[in-house]
């Protein structure tokens, strides 16, 4: 720098400089040197500029402020020249030379400002008074530097900006930038110099204290809110990911995993935004324009994070409602938030939904398919419990409706459930394998894959399709199989005859060898015995040609008994089905088919006990002879008593008649006949046990068997007891009749023979006999009356509560009984 | 067109000179000049914008430059 020319080129611009009228001569001489010297110190001081030497810049600021001063014209024009000068001279240092020239022309603009070089003393006044410049200088100085001098009176303009301008940065402590940098922190959960997360407003938010205007803060505020939401999210998701990891289940796995993917696009926007907010901002009142590059501000801000504020909205509130669910019921929630017209969050909750359910949708396939269920967590809406295997179907397999999505409506869950229980009930009860085939054809009539993931959320019909066909298929292979393998109809065929007592010559043939034996008391009668005269039974009667097997398992059954119990209260039949047909006849229902039994083989009893009877008491040959020799009176009171008696027979005949036509026809055989058109037009096994368990039920209820009928049935049972202690006695009383008649015929022959010396024998026999007789026949007539009251009254306490009953088939027992309405009047009467 | 050197600094000398009065900061023809040569020797316009405001001021001030002066004399 120290080169001659250099020096003598500035001596010879000090001289110019001072003497501005031209060289002057020695007067100046000492102080030029000194200026020059002065001078070469100054140009040695290394004073560089504080401004980074872009050229464009300093163009535009220079035109920027020749415009803001009024003269757009002479920023015109400087444009001109110096675009002319870019061409002309294109190794000039142009950007020193315009610093130069500006720094000169601020310098003349502005004696009063901030020293710009540190000298110590500055113009007291403007330096030179003539001017070639054009414009003239108002010289309206004012005092505190910060206004202007204002060249023209059109400045109010700028001075009003540049006030503003200095008040805004006086209110402002902190720097946009520094904002939007803390903005974008938080938008990641992080806290940044000013903008915190508070945990007692649960948000984000500055300190009072910093001073920054109130739009701002409220700026600042509403983004923040993003960064509020994203907390919550990734907190749930790693939560899930981390925390409770083994127990949230396939599921909720796979709803946190399709969290994190959407959060991996957020991130991506942060981290262009955050490159973005590296560039400078420019301030209120400063003058560079800044580049013509992007800058953020806390505006722009607010548009970039418009949509993904959207976005993580839904997100947090998915997460929110998922809160504690599991499984099936956090798929069903989302889909309920699914339904929304936004086809933004439509594409979005599609996204999220596929992913989620997909664990679920495998779970059905192969529930359907192939009957297993992998359900580690607890999360499919089918539960499976360990039982037996005759409750294999009716427990085995239940759903959990608070696992059932909303989008699998209850019917299409019962079908599943019905289908993977049917393969289940197959493997382990009928040892069938046939259903493999079943379920192989019904995949390929739908066309779906066996693959795993072949279904996704969207393809609800396809389930639906897939489940339909696997089930008709499956639920037709069970039919086959218990019908054709099991012989599902020729047992109850079987129960029917033998249970129900529909064999009628066996239960005949039974009744005449059994009934001796159970006229005992109950305690000592061998079950051994009674099986043996079973057989005995069979073989008499049709019951031989049916097959081995049924018949097999055709048991006796001695019930619990107390004191006093004849065997006819404790003997019963059994049938033995064997898995799987016990799902239908479960032990509940062979207990109702047992009371069943108990009741008709009362009746039995007691229709067998009453033609018995008439066996004796029938108006025949031999009856008329009875007593036929006596005495008139003897006769009279004879023929009395067995007229009445035989009338009361009956009348008991008539209503036992009538009540077992009634349950034999109208009772056992309709509901056969309704249970046979169930059990064929019943496509699964659950059809199946319903058809049956109607059938039961019916012939419970119209057999005044269930439970509304108890007093019904008391009754019904008091008049049993009275015919069959009307049977009794009748016996008794022909017994002594009988024994009465030999004695009298003993007498009479010996009377024959040995005539006088029994005379009196025979006379005193007679009287004996018109005596006992009268006695006899007196007691029995009183006995009879009193069965015949007691007997009476029992009827028609049946028959008027008949009316009450619920069910409309017994009318028609009412019909039958009371077809004179004979009982109704005598009633009325009474 | 070919311009020889001479012409092309008398052509940017003007151009500057029109600047210069177009920014007002009232040098003349000559001052300008070597102003010129001084930046395309690598003179920072700094210190030179420095000289030039305070060898521009009014003869009052050589007191203190004489003060200067004297404090400088070796």
């Amino acid at each position: 720098m120290d080169d001659t020319a250099t020096v003598d080129l500035v001596r010879e611009l000090v001289l110019r400089l001072l003497s501005p009228g031209g060289r002057s001569s020695t007067a100046s001489n000492n102080s030029s040197d000194a200026a020059v010297r002065y001078a070469l110190r100054l140009l040695s001081s290394r004073m560089s500029p504080s401004v980074i030497p872009d050229e464009l810049s300093l163009v535009e600021s220079i035109k920027r402020r020749l415009a803001l001063s009024g003269r757009s014209s002479s920023a015109l024009g400087f444009a001109d020249l110096h675009s002319k000068l870019s061409a002309r001279a294109p190794l000039l240092d142009r950007w020193a030379l315009l610093y130069l020239l500006n720094s000169l022309s601020l310098d003349r603009h502005r004696p009063e400002s901030s020293p710009a070089s540190g000298l110590p003393f500055l113009p007291l006044h403007p330096p030179h008074p003539p001017r070639t410049s054009a414009s003239s200088i108002a010289g309206g100085m004012t005092g505190g530097g910060v206004l202007l001098v204002a060249k023209d009176p059109e400045n109010i303009r700028e001075i009003a900006l540049r006030e503003y301008a200095d008040l805004f940065m006086e209110d402002n402590e902190v720097s946009e930038s520094a904002l939007v940098r803390d903005v974008l922190y938080a938008c990641q959960g992080i806290d940044g110099r000013y903008v915190r997360f508070d945990r007692s407003t649960d948000g984000y938010d500055m300190p009072e204290s910093l001073k920054v205007p109130k739009p701002t803060r409220s700026i600042v505020r509403r983004l923040c809110e993003l960064g509020w939401l994203f907390r919550k999210v990734r907190g749930y998701i790693s939560e899930g990911i981390v925390d409770r990891q083994f127990d949230i289940g396939t599921v909720g796995q796979a709803f946190c995993s399709s969290l994190q993917d959407e959060l991996v696009d957020y991130y991506k926007l942060l981290t262009v935004l955050t490159s973005q907010s590296a560039n400078p901002i420019p301030s209120a009142g400063s003058d560079s324009g800044g580049g013509a590059g992007n800058y953020l501000s806390l505006r722009r801000l607010a548009v970039w994070l418009a949509e993904p504020t959207v976005r993580m909205r839904l997100m947090a509130v998915l997460v929110d409602v998922c809160g504690e669910l599991r499984g099936g019921a956090m798929a069903g929630a989302i889909h309920s938030h699914a339904q929304h017209g936004n086809p933004l969050v439509q594409e979005f909750m599609g996204r999220l939904l596929r992913r989620v359910c997909s664990p679920l949708f495998e779970m059905v396939r192969i529930w359907v398919l192939e009957g297993e269920l992998e359900d580690v967590f607890a999360e499919f809406f089918i539960l499976s419990q360990p039982v037996k295997a005759e409750s294999l179907w009716r427990e085995g397999y239940q759903i959990q409706s608070s696992m059932l999505p909303s989008f699998i409506s209850p019917l299409l869950a019962q079908r599943i459930l019905r289908t993977g229980k049917s393969i289940n009930f197959l493997r382990v009860c009928c040892e069938d394998n046939g259903w493999v085939e079943a379920s192989g054809e019904a995949v390929a009539h739908v066309g779906a894959t066996t693959r795993r993931g072949g279904l996704g959320y969207g393809d609800t019909n396809a389930l639906e399709a897939l489940v339909v066909e696997a089930a008709k298929r499956i639920d037709r292979h069970l039919m086959d199989v218990i019908h054709k393998r099991y012989r599902f109809k020729d047992h109850c065929l079987a129960i029917k005859g033998y249970l129900l007592l529909g064999q009628g010559d066996f239960v005949k043939y039974l009744m005449d060898i059994v009934g001796p034996e159970l006229s005992e008391p109950a305690n000592t009668i061998s079950s051994f015995q009674l099986a043996g005269l079973l057989e005995t039974a069979i073989r008499a009667s049709n019951a031989q040609y049916d097959d081995r097997e049924i018949l097999d398992r055709l048991k006796v059954r001695m019930m619990e008994h107390g004191d006093g119990d004849r065997g006819w209260d404790v003997f019963s039949l059994e049938y033995d089905a064997r898995v799987p047909l016990d799902t239908v006849f479960t032990a509940l229902n062979m207990k109702r088919y047992l009371k069943i039994f108990n009741f008709l083989w009362k009746l039995k009893r007691v229709e067998h006990a009453l033609t018995g009877l008439w066996k004796t008491v029938k108006p025949n040959y031999i009856n008329s002879c009875i007593f036929a020799n006596e005495s008139f009176g003897v006769k009279l009171q004879f023929v009395s008593v067995l007229r009445r008696l035989q009338v009361l027979w009956n009348e008991m005949n008539h209503f036992v008649t009538n009540f077992q036509y009634y349950i034999m026809f109208e009772v056992l055989e309709v509901s056969w006949a309704h249970f046979s058109d169930g059990m064929n037009s019943s496509k699964d096994l659950d059809d199946l046990l319903a058809a049956h368990d109607k059938y039961l039920y019916s012939i419970l209820e119209k057999s005044l068997l269930g439970e509304g009928s108890q007093s019904i049935n008391k009754t019904l049972f008091v008049l049993f007891d009275h015919i069959l202690r009307f049977r009794s006695l009748a016996d008794r009383w022909f017994e002594h009749i009988h024994e009465l008649q030999h004695r009298r015929n003993k007498s009479k022959l010996k009377s024959k023979g040995e005539l006088g010396k029994v005379g009196s024998l025979i006379d005193g026999g007679r009287k004996a006999l018109l005596q006992f007789s009268r006695d006899f026949f007196g007691k029995m007539s009183e006995e009879l009356d009193k069965v015949a009251k007691e007997y009476s009254a029992a009827l028609h306490d049946f028959i008027s509560q008949l009316p009450l009953q619920q069910h409309i088939d017994l009318k028609f027992l009412l019909f039958r009984l009371d077809f004179t309405e004979y009982y109704s009047r005598v009633s009325s009467n009474k | 067109m070919e311009a020889t050197g001479g012409q092309i600094a008398k052509e940017t000398l003007e151009l500057a000179f029109q600047i210069s009065n177009m920014l007002e900061t009232g040098l003349d023809r000559h001052t300008l000049s070597l102003l010129i040569a001084l930046i395309d020797r690598g003179i920072n316009p700094e210190p030179l914008s420095a000289v030039v405001r305070e060898l521009s001021s009014p003869p009052s001030r050589t007191q203190p430059s004489s003060a200067f002066s004297s404090s400088t004399k070796p």
